[in-house]
């Protein structure tokens, strides 16, 4: 049976989630809403989605979703969601998952509470080398993580970062971890597979990259964060940086036996392996090892490029494909909530640090 | 009489404001989001006598924002639009900020709100041309765009903006003038339009050819704009805007090598780019849009379907070139090519 999909918030990254819903053969887009009528017209139009409306009560009472993609700002999410529910609807829900960690917690009981599924946009695990990444920890190759480093890259000269620094009124600039809260998740839901410590020693620092140092003027933002965490077994270190380029976004996972890395941009997961050429042999190999994993992972991505796999967002396709299946079959969601939970507790913990007058 | 310029500080917001005080209205109320943008304004209020140039900074997607750019105003210029970014910007900078401020004005209890003139920058874009064939004039008896969606999101926002506009003039009743530039070129602005050809890695493919390219230099723009928004018999009227003696997009190209500096281009003739456009789109749909479909067989008749201008009811108003277009294109060049030179 075709299940009914529908999305709260025609923003940006609304058009992600269109295009994206389009290509799973087994659901359906049957509208969009926004308060803003003339956004959820604009989407419509350009998609030819059946149905569009700027009131989201109507919108579930005509419609009737199986699912709702939530795509408003994080401040509205909890109300969205204890909306959607109550309607029977299960919910995907867009990053970051809510202001607060506590709210984080009333959105999956409210979903969990109300027999519906929930998940978060946390595309990127779902690109092709993350999933290989954690095939090879499962199965052992890696040994036991050591240590995990996530780098995440930002553009503020780009459109979005634009957007965002020259309004100050920007919905981003009013959360409470204002630009990192936006896009922690990406950083740290890389690590918390690889550290399962609930409440990891945490130390971080913000500042901002043009030189004003660790204390923000009045409306000005920091866009450097650098977040130290200490597990029972696993370290980890988290960089945000707007300054560093090229714009990159990786992970590199340093395990007992190997060490991968994931470099998400170019769509490559490579390792570091032990080898046993003795002297200056064993200098020579690396290098041709590493080539000839950048050869077969090039060989992958041109085969996944002619099968019309790679696009951007492929890693969300593929998260809305098994998550659809979920509640199809009614499995666990591809997201536990254990994970989503520890995500927005670290974050909000960093945030305490960075911005503790928030928090006072 | 009080005027609100909005997108004051942008390319050619500072061009109308100059020609508004050389029009002899000193009391403007320039509406801007970037403060890094007020330099030429402040240099335009200290450099002639009388002026009164309020600048007033916020962003129209702020309904107060709007009512504090309206107060005491009774002659609105709008140029205040998205011109780039995701669809979801555009959208909100040039409609729903058009909108708000069209609220705004309603909103005002003065009654005011009746009896203001509203002066509106919209685009050549908003024509739908297509479906008239090829090498068909323009002007502004020619329909509006029936299929915005497959336009470029630029020309979308710009008819759903226009439209809004009418619409809320049917409804308040105040005056509506309407401009529809074509490409406004000029020191400050871009190299080249699309109408030229579009620039695909380290080669920029010509596809304009011999088509005309409906160039407005800046200054010649902003005169039309002011000129019409304050002529008696405009109200309820569209104008397009684009100077005489319109060159090929080839001459432009080739005047722009001569000038400026060699780059590598690559001619298309119109059934090549058409076949480009086929392709591209039979790519798009069959790989659920890995790769962007930047032609399309519709927005390539669109933009290079070799039309006609016609700027005669812009002259029948008393409008004239204050620059020629071979100033203006000297000028336009000499720019680019002290930009060029600094890089």
């Amino acid at each position: 049976m075709t299940s009914k999909i529908a999305i709260v918030g025609c923003g940006k990254i609304a058009d992600a989630h269109v295009e994206e819903i389009r290509k799973i053969p087994s659901v359906q887009l049957c509208a969009v809403c926004d308060l803003e009528p003339i956004m959820a017209e604009q989407l419509a139009t350009r998609y030819s989605i059946p149905g569009w409306y700027f009131d989201v009560a109507a919108m579930l009472d005509q419609e009737k979703p199986d699912v709702l993609h939530i795509t408003t700002p994080p401040q509205s999410h909890l109300a969205l969601t204890r909306q959607a529910v109550a309607a029977g609807c299960h919910v995907f829900i867009e990053k970051p998952v809510a202001l607060l960690h506590r709210d984080v917690q009333a959105i999956i009981a409210a979903a969990t509470g109300a027999g519906r599924k929930l998940s978060v946009n946390y595309w990127p695990n779902f690109e092709a080398p993350a999933l290989e990444l954690r095939r090879l920890f499962e199965t052992g190759a890696l040994g036991s993580a050591v240590h995990v480093e996530s780098f995440y890259g930002y553009d503020l000269a780009g459109e979005y970062g634009m957007a965002v620094k020259r309004d100050p009124e920007h919905w981003v600039r009013r959360l409470p971890g204002r630009l990192f809260q936006n896009v922690l998740d990406h950083v740290l839901n890389k690590i918390v597979p690889f550290l399962e410590d609930e409440e990891p020693l945490i130390q971080t620092i913000g500042y901002c990259g043009d030189g004003e140092g660790t204390e923000a003027r009045p409306g000005q933002l920091l866009d450097e964060l650098r977040v130290m965490l200490q597990g029972a077994h696993v370290s980890a270190y988290a960089t945000f940086s707007a300054h560093a380029r090229p714009v990159g976004h990786s992970l590199r996972v340093y395990g007992t036996k190997n060490t991968a890395h994931v470099d998400f941009a170019a769509r490559t997961l490579v390792l570091d392996r032990k080898q046993g050429f003795p002297s200056a042999l064993g200098r020579l190999a690396p290098p041709f090892l590493v080539a000839t994993d950048y050869l077969r992972q090039g060989l992958k991505n041109i085969n996944s490029f002619s099968h019309a796999r790679f696009h951007y967002f492929d890693g969300m396709r593929r998260l809305l494909t098994e998550f659809y299946l979920s509640i199809e079959r009614d499995s666990p969601p591809p997201i536990a909530y254990s994970e989503i939970l520890r995500v927005s507790s670290m974050m909000e913990r960093i945030f305490e640090q960075v911005y503790p007058e928030v928090f006072a | 009489m009080k005027v609100l310029v909005t997108g004051a500080g942008g390319f050619l917001g500072v061009h109308v404001v100059e020609r508004l005080l050389a029009h002899g209205y000193t009391d403007i109320r320039c509406f801007l989001r970037d403060s890094s943008k007020a330099d030429r304004l402040l240099q335009l209020s200290a450099s002639h006598q009388g002026a009164q140039l309020e600048l007033a900074y916020g962003n129209l997607r702020s309904k107060s924002d709007c009512a504090r750019a309206l107060a005491d105003v009774s002659l609105v210029f709008h140029l205040a639009a998205g011109l780039k970014g995701s669809a979801a910007e555009l959208f909100a900078d040039s409609v729903v900020a058009s909108r708000n401020l069209l609220d705004a004005l309603n909103a005002r209890d003065d009654s005011f709100g009746q009896k203001a003139r509203v002066v509106l920058v919209s685009s050549f874009g908003v024509y739908g041309v297509v479906p008239l064939g090829r090498g068909v004039q323009v002007d502004e008896r020619t329909p509006l765009e029936d299929h915005p969606e497959r336009r470029d999101i630029y020309s979308y926002s710009k008819l759903r903006q226009e439209q809004l506009f009418w619409d809320y003039q049917r409804k308040a009743g105040y005056e509506l003038v309407v401009l529809r530039p074509g490409v406004i070129y000029g020191p400050g602005g871009g190299a080249f339009s699309n109408r030229v050809g579009l620039q695909i890695g380290p080669v920029f493919f010509h596809m304009g050819g011999n088509n005309l390219l409906p160039l407005a230099y800046v200054t010649n723009c902003a005169e039309a704009i002011v000129v019409a928004g304050i002529h008696p018999d405009s109200a309820g009227q569209v104008y397009n805007v684009h100077d005489d003696d319109l060159p090929t997009a080839s001459r432009y190209l080739r005047e722009y090598k001569r000038n400026v500096g060699r780059i590598r281009s690559f001619r298309m003739p119109y059934f090549a780019v058409r076949l480009l456009a086929w392709l591209l789109e039979a790519y798009h749909r069959h790989s659920l849009g890995q790769l962007p479909a930047i032609i399309t067989r519709y927005k390539a008749a669109a933009a290079w379907g070799g039309n006609k201008f016609s700027n005669s009811k812009l002259h029948q108003l008393g409008w004239s070139q204050l620059v020629t277009t071979y100033d203006a294109m000297a000028a336009n060049f000499q720019y680019l090519h002290k930009q060029q030179e600094k890089e």
